[in-house]
């Protein structure tokens, strides 16, 4: 196979993404009259290691390099943003820790779709999955309520969000079901799980996940099959299932009159998004710049609200430019998605990239007051080792689908050369 | 496939349209709003910033709050100016939500997010100077009415120029230290105190209220001031009953001695005859259930019922009673109103803003708000209000050697009568030269003939002599 056919020239946007990683670290690392040594270490490691994944990946498998890069980029953002502006150097440390295991996560995720080819004998075993380890918050012992909600397991000294990493789990099993366009009596049982997958987690208080679970099923359903009746049936109802929730829930209703005007209260419920939106407005257009920012006041500013930390360091035009780079992450996802071979990989790849979509639109409308705020990460970006490791794996998978089109296109065009020739 | 393609283009392309939309509502959303937000009084930023408040002066020029080198933030120092003033001006811990310091936050410290003028503020050692407010209050004469104001007792008044719509007085008590929020200075401070009552007091207006009954009737039927009532000090009716105070028979009269007197019979039997679609429609003329955007200031909504169940609602409305309630500035707004030849003029507060040179970036003119009633209308009750004066119920309000008319209330705020009424008056000087209108309240002051009239006779006195 020709390598040539199989690569895109993307040595420009490796080099940009490298210079920023290491100016930004070296920056934070003189910022103060002590040199920070772990900035310093990081303004070289930062760099080293994507130019390395980037190299090794892209000589293993014919992958997309254009979107791994961007989600390089994107982790080292958070991982910047956090050594500029967190408390202490261990967060940063572990964020860092975090990629270093989701980057291994990554390669998995790329090596396991490319051999995973029987993918509908085990839908059902992955569905069981996928639904065990939604219930494990439940379980007693491991499972506990946090800040109103039960979707952590603490196994030793290890804690773990299984929303998270179900979230690409359920995406193959909905990709399987919906693939070669099935009638609505086949998508039945797929949809049943889905349904399970967002009642579970409605008992667990995730609602951010339930919605981000729903929207992305509804957005598969309605391309696998083009039933746009059903689609706006299962947009009416989860429309209704909102309104229900609205009137059940308190913590829903106090969401949402936060999100109307939080100046109401603005020292106990109002605090956080009156805080943001005060970070955001101090950032500007050009920003504080990096580490003349205080976005500490910021209750989880590296959490829920690090879009608006990043914000008031880097600025508005920087913000908006992170939110180019996810819709690029998207587009180049869809073409993934476009070219795929079988309808379950491009099934699979876009709900991957909805989801990305969808989950970024979400807290960064929470962040600017556009939405309510649903507690849903900044994918690659926000702290959090389960959201970093899900998200690296999912895109794995993506890049392991972009690679096998580019094999596939390559041995398209070989084989026309060879007819040509023959001819 | 070649449908899931087309299906996964478009959905796409709704992606990428959300996003885009998400992008320009945060992009809007930082320049229509971001320094207002930047300039929050809870933001933090601004006390390490390099940026100084701007100065807050009265009307006459008088310093209302200062910020000194070091950057700390001075009130005025006479005690008792600071806290008669402390409503309207405000403090940085934007405990009073209305307050200048609050409301004109971006103003006072002219926060810019241009890079030039930031860059220029790096290499700049002197420290940034916000714009500076001048509002149309008299700061003295605000400090005189609250040492006036009843011992104990807590109320407002409030005083305009209804000519122009400036506003002179706002007073409201309990006040606060705005230096007891930063410990420079002791003192307990009530929750309410920090209402401002004029803006956000909303209260039942009771027989001030008869005012707008009034101007309801002589709008609808002019020959309505020949009409006789007869009161017997207490009138049964389908579903209820009014009295008059105290139980006083009125025997007959007509509008202008039932006025006067302040008869109840006489003007819930004027409502019933109104009826409500009239008489809401007068009151909504007057500015009731309008959403109030005056631009300087938060006032909030005064209101009147949409619809009565019954009869008795109906009566009670009609003597500013049951659900209708109103703020003491709308109330000085109305009789400023009847003043002014029907006219009522847009209230403003802020007179000019200059920046750190001094230089005028703008400043406050005034507006008719609408025109509430006819003047013909407005002269008859005028009228009346002079005679209210005269020989009625507000006789202590007179002020000598000046045409003062007014109406005093007392309203009901309990349903048995176990809470003394709060006591309103309202009323104006009928002068070209001394256009001022006022309202009073005093919660659970009694009746409105005594503390509130003999309140405004001092304060209208001083503002003349104060203000011109």
């Amino acid at each position: 196979m020709k390598k040539a056919l199989m690569r895109s020239n993307t040595h420009l946007l490796l080099s940009a993404v490298m210079l920023f990683q290491a100016l930004a670290m070296l920056l934070i690392a003189f910022q103060k009259e002590a040199v920070n040594p772990q900035a310093l270490a990081l303004a070289i490691a930062l760099p080293l290691v994507t130019w390395l994944v980037t190299t090794l990946m892209g000589r293993v498998w014919p992958v997309d390099r254009a979107i791994l890069i961007m989600v390089l980029f994107l982790c080292s953002v958070g991982i910047i943003t956090l050594s500029d502006i967190a408390k202490s150097d261990i967060t940063p440390r572990t964020q860092a820790l975090y990629a270093l295991v989701g980057l291994a996560a990554m390669f998995v995720g790329a090596a396991f779709i490319r051999r995973f080819r029987h993918w509908k004998k085990f839908t059902p075993a992955l569905m069981a999955l996928c639904l065990l380890a939604l219930l494990a918050p439940w379980a007693p012992g491991i499972g506990g309520w946090y800040q109103g909600a039960r979707n952590w397991v603490h196994l030793g000294p290890l804690s773990a969000q299984p929303s998270e990493f179900v979230k690409p789990l359920m995406i193959l099993c909905l990709a399987s079901g919906f693939s070669n366009r099935p009638r609505f009596a086949r998508c039945v049982p797929t949809i049943a799980f889905a349904a399970a997958c967002c009642g579970i987690l409605l008992t667990e208080r995730d609602l951010g996940a339930v919605l981000l679970y729903f929207l992305t099923t509804v957005f598969m359903y309605y391309v696998a099959t083009s039933n746009a009746f059903i689609t706006l049936s299962g947009l009416g109802m989860g429309a209704a299932a909102a309104v229900i929730a609205y009137q059940a829930l308190p913590y829903v209703q106090d969401r949402v009159a936060i999100w109307q005007n939080p100046w109401i209260d603005p020292e106990k419920t109002g605090y956080q998004l009156i805080q943001a939106l005060i970070a955001i407005g101090s950032g500007g257009t050009f920003g504080m710049g990096l580490g003349l920012g205080r976005p500490r006041n910021i209750p989880l500013y590296h959490s829920d609200f690090i879009f608006a930390a990043i914000s008031e360091e880097f600025g508005l035009i920087f913000a908006i430019g992170l939110l180019a780079v996810y819709v690029m992450i998207i587009m180049r996802g869809l073409i993934v998605a476009y070219n795929a071979r079988t309808s379950y990989h491009s099934l699979a790849s876009f709900g991957l990239v909805v989801m990305l979509g969808l989950q970024t639109m979400l807290i960064v409308g929470g962040n600017t007051k556009l939405l309510p705020l649903s507690g849903v990460t900044l994918p690659l970006v926000c702290y959090g080792g389960s959201s970093l490791l899900s998200t690296f794996f999912s895109m794995g998978l993506l890049l392991g689908m972009s690679s096998m089109n580019a094999e596939d296109e390559a041995r398209d065009i070989e084989q026309l050369e060879l007819q040509e020739e023959m001819l | 496939m070649k449908e899931l393609r087309r299906n996964m283009r478009f959905v796409g392309a709704v992606l990428v349209v959300l996003f885009v939309g998400l992008a320009g509502w945060f992009a809007m959303t930082v320049f229509t709003q971001g320094t207002i937000w930047a300039s929050d009084v809870r933001n933090t930023r601004l006390s390490a910033s390099n940026s100084l408040r701007g100065d807050i002066t009265d009307r006459d020029g008088n310093l209302l709050a200062h910020t000194d080198e070091d950057g700390t933030r001075q009130y005025h120092a006479n005690t008792a100016a600071r806290l008669a003033l402390s409503q309207t001006v405000g403090d940085t811990a934007g405990m009073s939500g209305t307050g200048i310091e609050t409301f004109y936050s971006a103003t006072l410290l002219d926060i810019s997010t241009s890079l030039l003028d930031r860059l220029s503020e790096l290499f700049n050692s002197a420290r940034h100077v916000g714009s500076s407010v001048q509002i149309t209050v008299d700061g003295p004469l605000q400090t005189y009415i609250a040492g006036e104001f009843p011992a104990g007792y807590r109320g407002a008044v409030c005083v305009i120029n209804y000519k122009t719509g400036e506003i002179l007085a706002m007073v409201s008590l309990p006040a606060y230290d705005p230096n007891a929020l930063t410990g420079r200075a002791e003192a307990e401070v009530e929750d309410t105190a920090y209402l401002n009552r004029c803006l956000q007091g909303l209260y039942t207006p009771g027989s001030v209220f008869k005012i707008i009954t009034l101007a309801s009737a002589l709008s609808n039927d002019p020959n309505v001031t020949g009409q006789n009532f007869s009161c017997s000090g207490e009138w049964q009716y389908e579903g209820g009953h009014i009295v008059c105070a105290g139980g006083t028979a009125h025997g007959t009269l007509d509008l202008k001695h039932a006025f006067k007197r302040s008869c109840n019979v006489t003007f819930g039997k004027l409502a019933y005859q109104l009826g409500l679609e009239r008489l809401r429609a007068t009151a909504e003329r007057f500015g009731f259930n309008e959403n109030f955007k005056f631009g300087d200031f938060v006032v909030y909504n005064s209101a009147f019922p949409e619809s009565v169940s019954n009869m008795n609602g109906l009566v009670w409305a009609g003597i500013g009673q049951g659900e209708v309630l109103v703020t003491p500035l709308h109330m000085a707004m109305i009789s400023g109103a009847i003043a002014n030849n029907g006219t009522m003029m847009k209230p403003w507060l802020i007179k000019r803003i200059a920046n750190s040179l001094g230089a005028t970036a703008s400043t406050g003119a005034p507006q008719a708000y609408r025109q509430v009633l006819s003047e013909s209308a407005a002269s008859v009750i005028a009228g009346y209000m002079y005679e209210t004066v005269q020989s009625g119920t507000a006789t202590r309000a007179a002020v000598k050697g000046y045409t003062v008319c007014g109406k005093t209330g007392s309203a009901e705020v309990s349903d048995d009568k176990t809470v003394e009424t709060n006591a309103w008056f309202t009323g104006f000087v009928y002068d070209e030269a001394h256009p001022y209108a006022i309202s009073v309240v005093i919660e659970g002051g009694g009746a409105g003939a005594r503390m509130p009239s003999e309140l405004a006779s001092k304060a209208l006195k001083k503002t003349i002599e104060y203000v011109g």
